[in-house]
């Protein structure tokens, strides 16, 4: 579904974010990035979206290059960047417009339910809270049904009982038409209760230090003994991540 | 009476209700309070009113003027400078304030000279005006034209500048481009600034088209002004500036209104005005 070759970005000023990036995630997989902060992991996912250009390789979705945002990859970014001049069903409805006015309309009110949101469609996005504005924008990026969703970070600006809440509500979503999903994120939980696999990068340039397969069935308990132990692994693969990009940094 | 006021536990009785008036109902209680008690003290003899005649007066001097027709005649001149001169100056400014806010090259060309031209007192222009364009319309609409284009090309290249390049991330993550991505994005976007500035430039077109008119009308309320100080009748130019009032206001209401549609993600723009 979506395939990584040696992708690469430098930035302008000179900052090395990724370098040879080698990553296949299957159809339908939910992979999760993890690594500590300026490791590359939202210059990753732009690459992804088709919003940076990768200085060396490609991103190729469905076998097809990506040189600018595709239309079955939606974004779901850290804030929820509504636009404040519509209310929560015209956000919804922003991706829809090639659908006659009806069939959009029973989109959006069928996204909304999914989230839960309803009764909120005729709002405007400065009366909701942090978690209904994230879940508007969720049900913004899988209203056009996308093959693969592109998350940065979508929980980490929330408190941790809405943030475990929105995790658990995104694994139901994604049952509904199973679409790839790359979550990246800092939080070990998440991934653990979210992932089949688990990129963990390494900073300076970004770089993929170890991938953890994640073979628990769904729904997943985040209270559950095997669950705390794929956190320990994850946290102790993070730790070696950072000490590595620490030592490279030395060297 | 106060005994019983005392009485009362703190958070009981609700507001009274003159207490609850809520804005522009009670922003009129105290001119019509003192207009009223002018024209007491006037009617009772305590005050003679000559110089600053009671409203009776100067309804009376608005009334023998409409009903022998001068009135409108007055007013429509005037109306017609504003809109004209507003229209031009709008225009001018959105086009500038649209080039300037979009390509750093333009801005950078002509910005300088901009805020330079603007940090000149609009009213030095008056002479040059008048010995370039002569001492009728187009003189008269040039000036309130140039104290309408500043606000609003400030409004128009700022709001552009400071469009949240987040929101237009969201946008091209949708697919939009080019003139869809300005459609549906960027002018939603700075809609609301821009209307705040046409107000701005809307209320200084109001301005200008009193100084342009006292520099030398034949028609318009400005003349009814400086007719009014010549032939010494107070009650005339109250009239003028009464009207002055409700005009100015009238216009900015009619503006908001057009644009509320367009404005409701703004928290800003609650129906308060
Ligand atoms: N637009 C940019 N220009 C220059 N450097 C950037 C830019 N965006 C990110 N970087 C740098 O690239 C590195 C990776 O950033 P980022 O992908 O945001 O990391 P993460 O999301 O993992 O925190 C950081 O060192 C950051 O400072
Ligand atoms: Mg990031």
């Amino acid at each position: 579904m979506l395939t990584l070759r040696n992708l690469g970005k430098t930035y302008e000023d000179g900052t090395r974010a990724l370098s040879g990036i080698e990553l296949q995630v299957e159809a339908g997989e939910i992979l999760a990035v993890v690594g500590g902060s300026g490791c590359g992991k939202s210059t990753l996912l732009r690459l992804i979206a088709g919003l940076d250009r990768p200085t060396t390789g490609q991103v190729l979705v469905d076998g097809e290059p990506v040189a600018e945002p595709h239309p079955l990859v939606g974004v779901v970014f850290q804030e929820a960047r509504l636009f404040p001049w519509l209310s929560v069903a015209e956000n919804v409805g922003f991706g829809l417009r090639h659908l006659p006015a009806s069939e959009r309309a029973a989109r959006v009110t069928a996204e909304l339910e999914r989230v839960g949101l309803a009764s909120a469609a005729g709002r405007l996005p400065r009366e909701l809270s942090g978690g209904m504005a994230q879940r508007v924008a969720i049900a913004r990026a899988l209203a056009p049904r996308p093959r693969v969703l592109l998350l940065d970070e979508p929980f980490s600006a929330l408190d941790a009982l809405t943030r475990a809440g929105l995790q658990d509500q995104l694994a139901r979503l994604w049952t509904g038409d199973r679409p790839t999903l790359v979550l990246v994120t800092h939080d070990i939980e998440e991934a653990a209760v979210l992932a089949d696999r688990v990129v963990v990068l390494r900073p300076r340039p970004g770089r993929v230090d170890a991938v953890i397969d994640i073979a628990l069935p769904r729904p997943r308990d985040r209270d559950d003994a095997a669950v705390e132990t794929v956190k320990h692994d994850l946290r102790r693969a993070l730790d070696r991540s950072l000490g590595a990009g620490r030592q490279g940094e030395a060297a | 009476m106060t005994s019983l006021d005392l009485d009362l536990p703190a958070a009981s009785p609700p507001p009274r209700r003159a207490l609850r008036l809520r804005g522009p109902l009670l922003g009129l209680v105290l001119p019509l309070l003192l207009a009223a008690g002018w024209q007491v003290a006037v009617d009772a003899g305590w005050a003679g009113g000559r110089l600053l005649p009671p409203p009776s007066r100067i309804i009376e001097s608005l009334w023998s003027l409409a009903v022998a027709g001068e009135l409108l005649p007055h007013v429509l001149a005037t109306l017609a400078r504003v809109g004209l001169g507003f229209a031009i100056g709008a225009a001018v400014g959105i086009v500038l304030g649209a080039a300037a806010g979009y390509a750093r090259l333009f801005r950078d060309l002509v910005d300088p000279t901009l805020q330079a031209l603007r940090a000149i007192p609009s009213l030095a222009w008056v002479p040059l005006f008048i010995l370039w364009l002569g001492i009728f319309e187009p003189s008269k609409l040039a000036l309130i034209a140039v104290g309408v284009v500043f606000p609003v090309y400030l409004g128009v290249s700022g709001s552009i500048l400071a469009v949240d390049r987040k929101i237009v991330e969201v946008g091209r993550v949708f697919r939009l481009k080019g003139l869809a991505l300005v459609r549906r994005v960027l002018l939603p976007a700075i809609l609301p600034a821009v209307v705040l500035s046409l107000r701005s430039g809307l209320g200084l077109g109001w301005m200008f088209v009193v100084a342009a008119e006292i520099m030398g009308a034949s028609e318009g309320l400005g003349y009814l002004l400086v007719d009014g100080q010549q032939l010494g009748k107070p009650d005339q130019i109250l009239g003028a500036i009464v009207i002055f009032a409700l005009l100015g206001k009238a216009t900015d209401a009619i503006l908001v209104l057009l644009a509320r549609p367009t404005l409701r993600g703004q928290d800003a723009f609650g129906g308060r005005n």
